[in-house]
């Protein structure tokens, strides 16, 4: 026999029952749509993270006060463990450079009868290097405005459509926390990064910040390492820091240290060790619903088998070999998974594009990418499903004595 | 599930007298010596056929007739290579069958023999020309090209050619064995195995049904026709009585019944 005959009539067999057939593949349709589906979602959350760390540049370092708790990867903050004598020495090691404090300003700002609420940093010029952050318009805090301590002031585009809507913002005055400041620039803007909004900030001079806070401490430092190696830098800046802050730490326990040193190299790492582990859920999901989707298929393909034990019988009398059998039973199993496949492979896209576009809405910055490597091997999972599961049925259906097939009631 | 014993094949030369079978060079269609055979279950031996001696030669009709248990339906199997003999020999146009494996079988099934069941065996949901096609899938030498031309001859020959797109579901009973036996003719088997082909259909079904295998009958087909019936046996030339799994009559010598004719006709 042809194997296009044999196709055809494993064609035949799944469609002459199609809404069985359509609930056979169920298993399957939903085993593949969700790994197409999470996998599209995983892989456009790591084009996205990887966009914004790459944004700050690979060189680019945080260090946060306070000690690390909780998971490797959460910090507490509200520590006042970085002192500005601190940031002085900072300034001398020679792996680092653009060392960067930064003070908030707690504290309502208002611009007329607009009365908002955004985040307010006081920061050196360096800062705007560190986090790459241009002028949109007039200019950023410079050399000049951190020395002379002036109330001068720039904003993030959000925060400016919040005060001042349409009205063109430069030279004109804000409040904040009883203090009045020139606006001299609006930057352009970035988007969020890690997650943070960082266009709805107001950024004014460290020196001032520390005036009217008269805070003592850093809330937290930006740097940038001088060589990639940030291993290194990262190394130097925590000795220096436990020797500055008296912490006898040889044993490398982030429970000892008042403070923890982040750099993009490090969060690269980390978001491998994600996507990893976003890989193994996704193919325990995959598995575990093959699974399911496969036994669902060997059991209405032994019910099918049984059914057509007359056909069966019939096909052998009229001459059909096992074999024939064997491969019209298999090619109709992974006909099943392989058209489950494809309608799990369309759903999965289908449900991706339209989460991308959720998210787009919500975060305003979302890529839509379909994870190539998973669709396939989702696909192929599949049908090695239909394969696995159909083979027994198969065999069964081949095995038939043709007498007794016929004499099946 | 059919196994290839290996008591079969047994020589005649050994317990069978020369005398009564020196004439195998002949060639017959079939031929059978001393062929018997049981059926084993949990080790328990069941035999159905003893010392079949048989044989039909090209272009015959004949009748293997008798009740229910008598073992004609084994021995329609056994001959149709549907199932295997037990002892003695079983000659297909001279040549030993007892060697054969599954798919020698299921070949000469495909390209030598025919069957028409009584419960026609058609696909459901498939239409009567791809019913008809179907054993054409299977024959090793029939080209593809071939196919449609063949199967619309042989639905011709049962008188159906306006129906070759109905589902088989769709057809009446008698109509349903026709299209059996247009499947039966296309790939122009040796010999069409007919068993009780009348069985499930009413009088005037079943005249049709034999007058076309008389019909084939007459274009030179060879068939075996397998009854419990003596008026439907009477339709062929010659009937073989089976009786508790021997052959208790053979003979040429009643009244023939050609159907359709005035001998038959429904009041």
């Amino acid at each position: 026999m042809y194997f296009r005959d044999t196709l055809q009539s494993a064609f035949k067999g799944v469609s002459a029952n199609a809404l069985r057939s359509l609930l056979t593949m169920l298993g399957i349709i939903i085993g593949v749509g969700s790994v197409v589906l999470m996998s599209a979602v995983g892989a456009s959350m790591q084009r996205v993270i990887l966009g914004q760390i790459s944004s700050l540049g690979a060189k680019s370092m945080v260090i946060f006060p306070g000690q690390q708790q909780g998971g490797p990867n959460s910090v507490s903050t509200g520590h006042d463990s970085l002192t500005f004598d601190d940031v002085d020495r900072l300034k001398l090691l020679s792996t680092i450079t653009t060392v960067a404090p930064v003070v908030f300003i707690q504290g309502r700002t208002s611009e007329g009868s607009q009365d908002e609420s955004p985040r307010v940093f006081g920061v050196p010029p360096e800062f705007f290097e560190n986090q790459k952050i241009v002028s949109q318009e007039g200019r950023l805090l410079d050399a000049q405005d951190q020395q002379g301590a002036t109330f001068n002031a720039v904003i993030a585009p959000d925060a400016r459509d919040k005060l001042f809507g349409s009205v063109d913002p430069l030279g004109k005055r804000i409040k904040i926390a009883n203090n009045h400041y020139t606006v001299v620039g609006v930057t352009r803007a970035l988007g969020s990064q890690f997650f943070q909004n960082v266009d709805d900030r107001i950024y004014v001079p460290l020196s001032v910040a520390r005036t009217v806070t008269g805070q003592k401490y850093a809330n937290y430092i930006t740097m940038q390492s001088t060589s990639l190696a940030s291993d290194v830098a990262i190394d130097d800046v925590t000795f220096l820091l436990r020797r500055l802050h008296g912490i006898n730490n040889p044993a490398n326990d982030p429970k000892k240290d008042n403070f923890v040193v982040r750099s993009s190299a490090q969060a690269n790492q980390i978001l491998g060790g994600v996507s990893l582990g976003l890989t193994l859920f996704i193919t325990t999901v995959a598995a575990i619903s093959l699974l399911v989707g496969g036994i669902g298929i060997m059991n209405i393909m032994l019910v099918s088998v049984t059914e057509r034990t007359r056909e069966i019988g019939l096909r052998k009398a009229v001459g059909a070999k096992r074999r024939d059998i064997l491969l019209q039973f298999l090619l109709e199993s992974l006909l099943l998974t392989f058209l489950g496949g494809c309608i799990g492979l369309l759903f999965g896209i289908g449900l991706a594009f339209i989460a991308a576009a959720i998210v787009t809405k919500l975060l305003s910055t979302y890529h839509f990418v379909v994870s190539v490597p998973s669709t396939i091997s989702a696909l192929l999972m599949a049908g090695v499903t239909g394969l696995v599961f159909g083979i027994s049925p198969a065999r069964r259906a081949a095995a038939l004595s043709p007498i007794e097939a016929l004499r099946y009631e | 599930m059919s196994e290839f014993s290996s008591t079969k094949g047994v020589s005649p030369d050994s317990s069978i007298p020369h005398t009564t079978y020196d004439i195998r060079h002949t060639h017959s269609l079939i031929r059978t010596i001393a062929l018997s055979k049981s059926y084993f279950n949990d080790g328990l031996e069941t035999p159905v056929l003893f010392d079949i001696n048989l044989t039909i030669e090209k272009g015959e009709f004949v009748s293997i007739m008798g009740p229910s248990g008598s073992g004609k339906s084994t021995l329609m199997h056994i001959l149709g290579f549907l199932d295997s003999h037990t002892t003695g020999e079983f000659l297909f146009q001279g040549e030993p069958t007892g060697n054969l494996d599954e798919d020698a079988l299921a070949k000469i099934r495909a390209t030598r023999v025919s069957f028409v069941f009584q419960a026609f065996n058609l696909l459901p949901r498939t239409t009567v020309f791809d019913n008809v096609l179907l054993p054409l899938l299977y024959h090793p030498s029939i080209r593809t090209s071939q196919r449609e031309e063949r199967t619309r001859k042989a639905i011709e020959t049962v008188g159906l050619t306006d129906r070759s797109t109905y589902l088989s579901s769709q057809l009446s009973g008698g109509q349903k064995q026709r299209v059996a036996i247009a499947r039966a003719l296309v790939t122009d088997p040796d010999i069409i195995f007919a068993d009780e082909p009348t069985g499930n259909l009413d009088s005037h079904s079943g005249i049709a049904v034999m007058e076309a295998l008389q019909a084939l009958h007459r274009s030179g087909h060879t068939i075996i026709l397998v009854t419990h019936e003596l008026s439907t046996a009477r339709h062929a030339q010659r009937i073989i009585q089976l009786k508790d799994g021997r052959i208790e009559s053979d003979s040429r010598e009643f009244d023939r019944v050609i159907a359709g004719t005035d001998d038959e006709r429904l009041p």
